[in-house]
């Protein structure tokens, strides 16, 4: 790096460039560059707002849904859709090539949606053995439709 | 540093700096955006090593709140481990008739007092309903429906439960 600097008028003729010693600084950076790189987690955490079917918190309006909804997980990978109140009605969701038919589920929801448009919470329930990641996976679809999910079987 | 000619090197100024201030400056840079990406995360959201977060497209950006973590072999509630569990199952004279933990409510009983003691100290602090859940992908549904079951006793009913993002 070199810095001109104006001749002085008292030392016109000594040369004043200077090269500047960074090799420290970069040295510092490296260690620095590294330490962060290594200490760094690069994984994007979401969250998923759920509540409970039994307590939690007080209702925002006072009037109940048309229907209520519930989603049963099974350890068959099917879903199945209960409908109470209005209209009882059950629906069943088979799996499609041994894995969850979430397209499925997102479709019949869809349908509950259109007929009863102020239905806007789902509770979900699921077998002991089914792994979270399901669970999450059934939830994440159902807030394609139903902005609140809330969590059963307790 | 090479020689050009065996004969000319020694009458030849042979003194070759290296032009590294290019290189100061992608460091610069690097380092910049290292320390703003630390800086733009305030909530700092880590599962201990061996715990997989199930992955989901969507997802709010992570809150405050205080922090339960199930792993195959332990739950910790904020940090501290409370309990042990053998394969993500609880012992079974732990959990009661209606699915509570014993020992984890106890663990987050403390966790609430904690909190209303801090409360009534300083009015600008709420006891807060919220409870970050950060479970593994693999944990099944009897364990998680305990786990909540017992922070819902203890008055924790608003649960976040933390994902990792897909693309």
């Amino acid at each position: 790096m070199s810095i001109g600097v104006l001749n002085s008028p008292a030392k016109g003729h000594q040369s004043q460039d200077f090269e500047l010693n960074i090799t420290s600084i970069i040295d510092t950076f490296t260690v620095l560059i590294t330490f962060m790189l290594a200490s760094a987690s690069f994984l994007s955490i979401g969250i998923f707002d759920a509540g409970i079917s039994a307590g939690g918190d007080a209702p925002t309006t006072n009037q109940p849904p048309s229907v209520n909804v519930e989603v049963s997980l099974s350890h068959d990978h099917s879903f199945t859709v209960k409908l109470s109140g209005k209209v009882t009605n059950t629906i069943h969701v088979a799996p499609k090539s041994g894995d969850w038919d979430l397209d499925g589920l997102a479709q019949q929801l869809g349908g509950v949606k259109a007929r009863f448009t102020d239905v806007q919470s789902a509770t979900l329930l699921a077998e002991n053995t089914i792994e979270y990641k399901d669970v999450i996976r059934a939830m994440e679809k159902t807030r394609s439709t139903l902005p609140y999910v809330l969590l059963g079987g307790f | 540093m090479m020689k050009l000619s065996p004969f000319k090197a020694r009458h030849q100024n042979e003194e070759m700096q290296l032009q590294i201030t290019s290189m100061a400056d992608i460091f610069t840079i690097i380092l910049v955006f290292l320390l703003k990406s630390y800086a733009s995360g305030a909530v700092t959201v880590s599962p201990t090593t061996g715990t997989l977060l199930p992955e989901a497209h969507a997802g709010d950006p992570p809150v405050e709140a205080l922090k339960l973590e199930i792993s195959k072999d332990a739950i910790q509630v904020d940090g501290q481990p409370v309990m042990k569990l053998n394969a993500f199952a609880f012992e079974s004279a732990d959990v009661q008739g209606n699915g509570i933990s014993v020992v984890l409510s106890k663990a987050l009983e403390q966790q609430r007092h904690k909190q209303m003691l801090i409360a009534q100290s300083n009015s600008s602090v709420k006891v807060d309903a919220r409870i970050l859940v950060l479970s593994d992908q693999k944990t099944p549904y009897s364990t998680l429906k305990s786990v909540l079951a017992s922070a819902a006793s203890q008055g924790y009913t608003d649960f976040k439960l933390a994902v990792v993002r897909g693309d």
